[in-house]
Formats: structure tokens, C-alpha cells, sequence
């Protein structure tokens, strides 16, 4: 994405997380983790939970007993995006909203499933409904089903900046006029494989074995979740006397390495952000590297909002709860960059001006 | 008037296939007439069925502090092919983009055992590499790692329709500016997580598949990687790069219909080849072979059809259409790329490969079905359409670059 182009904007925000369901902003809360009790765990184990909820409850008439859910998830936030938004999906060319949607490890609950279902009746012996829902692309198509969204459905991923890109890459196709209208999603759900691996890699911090230990206490809590964003073209946002406009994407760049410190002033242009919103790839070293690489980049005056534990336990695709929880701090209006960086691994940034 | 600065063109061409490494490989095996398809034993404990395997792919030398997973590997050999087949050094893919499309991950490292007892397996030597390995977003990183590519790199999973996706991102990743070139293309080996998974929903046909028969029973699974090498027709004339094709159009859509099923009448699938056309700025008569999806399983053929006949009703001539899965089979993640350098194929040769074992086509008026020999023919614009779970359907139009 180069900066001259025209921005688009984000007019709508859902999201399932450990905050709950919710259109539009998160209060704020401090939130500490809960304890697991999905699976059996040898003593306490927590995290940044969704606590369990029935869909139709807050989407009337919605099915999910066969999903994942991460795909129920995907359902209910993006609902709540458009709901908040402000759209009705009926009166709108539905061929011309695109769905995008990122995932580090996709539906694992039902992947888990799935592989007990082989382990206990053996691989002639699996459940055909659950394969489908394995796919890391279901949550994206069941948000085009359920909503009958007819235009360019796409998942992706990265290690480190899956949200980041999921937003770059809407940001893409509204431009190029392949769709006026996107839902943006990012996420993951914590499954019992996932967090094992975080545990026998040594990457948890202390405080998912102490309920006495805040999350402050240092080091990486999981957390799940999706967040669901409504991005319009301008001249989209234009034609709805009712849209109600969160902020305005001016560019976006990535890379698996490089100089970030060139690469982001040459896509700052002209600009000067008055405001970061640093994310992180949820390793607590990330965090402040990236503050000071945003520092570097923006001068001293630049007023610095870091990264909340829940995002941050989302790793690679904690980019639109980083950002939602942004704005939910009721930052001043103006530009901002919103940065993520990874040691080696990179960096994702977008220039976004805050209304 | 060609705007170079918005032309995609394509450079070059990797190919990790069961013919073996390599367009040309590929092409001689498929001009032959020899199918890949074949019996297949104990995949996994009880499987017997047909498929296309990849029988002999070096190991890679250890140069990435990750596990490679077999979707990995076909990636990073096919991605080598490509550089190969481009005729540069290296080092001028630096700032590179990929963007990687797959189905599996690392589901080839991981066993039923993990499901069971997660600590204890990845405190089994070996355990959690093979874990890291599993996220779909593994087979870019490897390959960025592995070329040290440091340009923007993603992964793409859109089921069967992620190769060509891959590629119509990538397009408009370099429209956006985002890369000087990109490498796409998609990767999915063989595994038991999918075949078995194919196999529960009675898709798999165990003989091999007869694609837009009246008769056919279903897919064969088989396995591989393509990658296209794209970059501006600026970019490309700049640094006097040899052509292979323009990408002329592309789309992408969803039905928003079903699972697993297609929408019927495929009007989710004419709508996408409507709007590949409408960028390509041309009539449905202009082009002069469709690689279709063609999986060879009922619902998917029909619907297939159904979109032919209506996104080319009222051509001077039925469209000439065939699928390259009857050679190799289905490979998911993977086949939208595959039949792109299929595709590209054929507009750099002219020759079009019919499908095998088409006996009894479906009935079509709209549509030619290629069967028999291969047909020789003028070819300035051909189209590759690709379909997938959950609805997503793309279309890519390419011409020769010698035009």
C-alpha cells in the first residue's frame, strides 16, 4: 500500500474476547486471567479466557452446535461490526463486500477433534462434518454464509503480523475497487495443544500457575479471542449519511526484515504522527523494542499507548484488539502509527488518522 | 495503451510436481499423455485408493532454525526451480515478497498421539520443532528463511482455491507497491489428516478420476508446489527479464452458499471469470482455453459446467475447456498455482492438453471439451479458474509474453 492513495476507513467494531461480546469500543477494564477448566491441567493453569456464551443470545437465530469456535466467534464479531457500523447488509450489493480474515492456527478445537476422532476409531473412521470445519479458512466462509457476502473471501496468516496484514491487504482490495465494502477479522482460540506447546517451550509467565500473581507480573499470558473490524472506501462512507468513522488508514507497509527505521519515514511522507500505538508479537522482549524503534521514529513528543497483556497474549494476530483498545483509551484525534515489530522477524506498520 | 507500471508479468515458473521437478518435466510428462494417478496402499493404516505422488524429493540442507514440514519442503524446492527457471542470481530476490498459499501446515509432523497427550508429545525429542512447524503461515517463513527473502511475506489458506488466490494478492501487492517482485504460488503434500478427511465425506474416487464425465466418482488427492515469479512489466523490461506471460485478469469471489458444495447453477463462479474478463478489459471470445477446477466429483462439475454455460453462452464458439487434475489429481493448497503453470503453458505453447478419460461429458452446448489428443492452436489469452470449500472461487487470465 503507498501512501498517496485514497484511505479507507474503519466505521464499525465487534468483537468476542475476554472483555465478552461487544459492538464498538472496549471499556475500560483491568482484566486479570482465569483459570483453565476446558481441559484437565496438573494444577492451576490460566489464561485470557472466553468465557463460555451461547451465540443466538447475542446474534438471534444463529446455528453453531457444529462450528468451531473460532468460527462462532467469527460469526457473533463480525455481526456486532457491521451492527455497530451501523449497516444493513439487505440494502447493500453484497457481491461487493469482502471478507478477510486472519488466523495464526485456525480452528484447532475441532483439529483436535478431529485427530482424537482417527486416535479412538482410526483414520477410515473420522467424522465427516467435523473436517470441513477444520480448515483454517472456515471461519471466513461461514462469515460469507451467514451474512450471504458475495465478494473476494480471504484468509491469511504470519507469524507475527497476521492482523496487521489482514488490514493491509482490505485496505488493498477496496482500493483496487474489488470490493466498497470489507469485514476484517483476527484471531484465536486457545485449545489445550496450543497452550502445552507455550508451556514445554517455557514462554508462560508466572502468573498463569499463581492466582495471587497479576498479569502484570511478566511474561506471556494466552489469550483468545476475535476482533472484527468494518472498513469502507471513502467513497463508500460517503454515500451513508449514517456512518460513523473510528479512523482513516492512510498506508501500510510489512517486511521480514529490512531497516524499519528507513522503510516507515519514507512511508510517513509528510507525516507526523502525534501518536503510537505500539503492538508486540507476544513475547514481553517485543514490547519494548518496539517502543523504541517508535520513539525513534516519531521524536519525544510523541505520546506512546503500549500494548494491553489480553492483545498481546494473541501474538501474531493480536493486531485489531491492539488497535480496538487503542481507541477505546479515547486517544486525541490526529495521525497515528500504529507499529508492531518483531526482532528478527520484521515489521508491520500502518498510518491511521484518528477521528 | 499498456500501462507498464500496472501490467503483471510473470518471470518465472518452479515446479515441484509428480512428473518431477521442473516446468519442463512437467510439460513433457503431460504433452506424453502420462497420468501420475496411481494405486495407492496404506497411506495410512487401511488406505487404499488412487493418488499422485511425489516419490523422490531431496532433503534440504539445514539452514532454518525451524523443523521443515513436507509442505515446507515442496515449497522451498519449487521456490529454488522458479529462481532456477528465472535465470537470476539470488541475491536480486532480497526484497522480495512471497506469498504462500497451503491446505496442510505441519499436519505431516503431527500424529494422533499429540491430541492424546500434548505435554508428553512435545517433550518427545524432536516435539516441539515438529510443533512449531504445524501454523500455515510456516511455509512462507521457511521459504523467506531459506532464500533470505526479507520482503513482505504471508501465508494464504483459502482451500482449494489458496494457490491462485495467492497469486491474485500478489498481484495486487505489486500494484500497491509493496515488493519489487513476488514469489507466488502454494504448496500441499499428501497426508493422512486430508485423506482421511476426503475420504469421510466419500469424495475420493478410488480408481482414477474421470473429471466432467457423466460417470465420474469423485477426486484423487495428489501433491506438489508451483510458483510464479511476478513482477511489473516495468520492473521485468527494466532489468531486460525474460517474459513468460502477462497476467491480464484476475478475480476472486465467494458463493456464500455452503460448506462444502458449490452453488449449483455455479452462478458464484460465471460471476468471478465475468469479472476476471472486465479487468482484462475482454469479450468471452478472446479467450481461447479454460484450465477448469475440474475435481471430478458430482457437485463440483456440474456447477463448474453450469458456470461455463453461462459466462460464455453467445461466444462464436463453444470454449475449449479441459482438467490437468486427470494427470496429476487435486492438490489443494496447491492446485490453483499448479494450473496456472499449467495455463501459462499453454498460452507460451499453443498446445492444449485434453482431459483423460473423458468419455462421456457432461452436456454442455457452451463448452468444447478437450478429450483425446492434444490440440495445437494460436492461444493469445487462456483462463485458470480454481474453486475450494467455503465458496471462494477465483479466475486468472494469462497471455503469452510474447505479446
Amino acid at each position: 500500500m503507498t501512501p498517496n492513495l485514497p484511505p479507507v476507513t474503519i466505521t464499525g467494531i465487534g468483537s468476542v474476547s475476554p472483555y465478552g461480546a461487544l459492538a464498538g469500543l472496549i471499556p475500560q477494564c483491568a482484566l486479570e486471567p482465569t483459570s483453565i477448566t476446558a481441559w484437565t491441567t496438573a494444577g492451576l493453569r490460566r489464561a485470557f479466557l472466553v468465557q463460555p456464551f451461547r451465540p443466538a443470545g447475542v446474534v438471534p437465530g444463529l446455528k453453531t452446535r457444529r462450528l468451531d469456535r473460532l468460527s462462532a466467534w467469527a460469526l457473533v464479531a463480525s455481526s456486532l461490526a457491521f451492527k455497530d457500523a451501523g449497516i444493513d447488509l439487505c440494502q447493500m450489493d453484497r457481491s461487493r463486500v469482502a471478507v478477510v480474515f486472519a488466523t495464526a492456527f485456525g480452528c484447532v478445537d475441532l483439529t483436535e477433534a478431529f485427530y482424537l476422532s482417527a486416535a479412538a476409531h482410526g483414520w477410515s473412521g473420522t467424522d465427516p462434518s467435523t473436517f470441513p470445519e477444520t480448515l483454517p479458512s472456515a471461519p471466513a466462509s461461514h462469515v460469507s454464509m451467514f451474512h450471504g457476502l458475495r465478494g473476494p473471501n480471504v484468509t491469511v496468516s504470519n507469524k507475527y503480523f497476521a492482523g496487521e496484514i489482514a488490514l493491509i491487504q482490505a485496505a488493498s482490495l477496496l482500493r483496487h475497487g474489488q470490493a466498497d465494502l470489507a469485514i476484517v477479522l483476527a484471531g484465536d482460540a486457545l485449545a489445550r495443544t496450543l497452550y502445552s506447546w507455550y508451556e514445554v517451550a517455557g514462554l508462560l509467565s508466572p502468573a498463569c500457575y499463581n492466582s495471587d500473581l497479576l498479569s502484570e507480573a511478566g511474561g506471556f499470558i494466552p489469550s483468545e479471542g476475535i476482533a472484527a473490524l468494518v472498513m469502507e472506501s471513502a467513497k463508500h462512507e460517503d454515500s451513508r449519511s449514517n456512518a460513523h468513522t473510528y479512523g482513516r488508514i492512510h498506508s501500510g507497509r510489512w517486511t521480514a526484515g529490512g531497516q524499519p527505521v528507513e522503510v516507515m519515514r519514507q512511508m510517513l511522507g509528510d507525516f507526523v504522527p502525534i501518536l503510537t500505538v505500539c503492538s508486540g508479537n507476544g513475547a514481553p522482549c517485543a514490547t519494548s523494542p518496539t517502543s523504541a524503534l517508535a520513539r525513534e521514529i516519531c521524536g519525544d513528543r510523541t505520546v506512546i499507548i503500549l500494548p494491553q497483556p489480553v492483545a498481546l497474549g494473541l501474538a501474531g494476530t493480536g493486531a485489531l484488539f491492539h488497535l480496538i483498545l487503542a481507541l477505546s483509551t479515547r486517544p486525541t484525534n490526529g495521525q497515528a502509527l500504529f507499529l508492531a515489530t518483531a526482532a528478527n522477524s520484521g515489521f508491520a506498520a500502518l498510518l491511521l488518522e484518528l477521528l | 495503451m499498456t500501462d507498464i507500471h500496472k501490467t503483471i508479468v510473470v518471470t518465472g515458473v518452479g515446479i515441484a510436481s509428480p512428473y518431477g521437478i521442473g516446468l519442463n518435466c512437467l510439460q513433457a510428462g503431460m504433452l506424453s499423455g502420462k497420468s501420475c494417478l496411481a494405486r495407492t496402499k496404506d497411506l495410512y493404516p487401511g488406505f487404499e485408493g488412487t493418488t499422485a505422488q511425489i516419490h523422490e524429493l531431496a532433503p534440504l540442507p539445514k539452514t532454518f532454525s525451524s523443523r521443515y514440514s513436507r509442505t515446507d519442503q515442496l515449497a522451498v524446492v519449487a521456490v529454488a526451480d522458479a529462481i532456477a527457471n528465472s535465470g537470476c542470481d539470488r541475491a536480486i530476490f532480497r526484497e522480495s515478497g512471497v506469498v504462500m498459499a497451503n491446505t496442510v501446515g505441519g499436519l505431516t509432523e503431527i500424529d494422533t498421539g499429540l491430541a492424546e497427550g500434548p505435554s508428553e508429545w512435545y517433550r518427545r525429542p524432536g516435539g516441539l520443532l515438529r510443533g512449531t512447524s504445524y501454523p500455515f503461515a510456516h511455509v512462507a517463513d521457511a521459504v523467506g528463511a531459506h532464500f533470505g527473502i526479507r520482503g513482505p511475506s504471508c501465508a494464504i489458506s483459502v482451500a482449494c482455491a489458496s494457490g491462485a488466490i495467492a497469486i491474485a494478492l500478489a498481484a495486487d501487492m505489486l500494484l500497491d507497491g509493496a515488493a519489487p517482485m513476488i514469489l507466488a504460488g502454494g504448496s500441499d503434500p499428501l497426508c493422512p489428516f486430508t485423506l482421511s478427511g476426503f475420504n469421510s465425506l466419500r469424495a475420493l474416487d478410488p480408481n482414477p478420476c474421470s473429471p466432467f464425465d457423466q460417470n465420474r466418482k469423485g477426486l484423487n488427492l495428489g501433491e506438489g508446489s508451483a510458483v510464479l515469479i511476478l513482477e511489473t512489466l516495468a520492473a521485468a523490461t527494466a532489468r531486460d527479464a525474460n517474459i513468460l506471460a502477462v497476467l491480464r485478469g484476475w478475480a476472486m469471489n465467494n458463493d456464500a452458499f455452503h460448506s462444502t458444495a458449490p452453488q449449483t447453477q455455479g452462478s458464484g463462479l460465471a460471476d468471478c471469470i465475468r469479472l476476471s474478463m472486465e479487468m482484462a478489459e475482454i469479450s468471452s471470445d478472446e479467450i481461447g482455453y479454460v484450465n477448469a477446477h475440474g475435481t471430478g466429483t458430482p457437485l463440483n462439475d456440474i456447477a463448474e459446467a453450469n458456470a461455463y454455460e453461462t459466462a460464455f453462452r453467445g461466444r462464436n464458439s463453444p470454449i475449449p475447456v479441459s482438467s490437468t487434475k486427470s494427470y496429476f489429481g487435486h492438490c489443494l493448497g496447491a492446485a490453483g498455482a499448479l494450473e496456472a503453470a499449467v495455463t501459462i503453458m499453454a498460452v507460451c505453447s499453443g498446445a492444449l492438453l485434453p482431459t483423460l478419460r473423458l468419455t462421456d461429458p457432461i452436456e454442455s452446448p457452451s463448452v468444447d471439451w478437450l478429450r483425446g489428443k492434444v490440440r495445437r492452436q494460436p492461444l493469445p489469452l487462456a483462463m485458470s479458474v480454481s474453486s475450494g470449500f467455503g465458496g471462494s472461487n477465483t479466475a486468472l487470465i494469462f497471455a503469452s509474453g510474447r505479446s
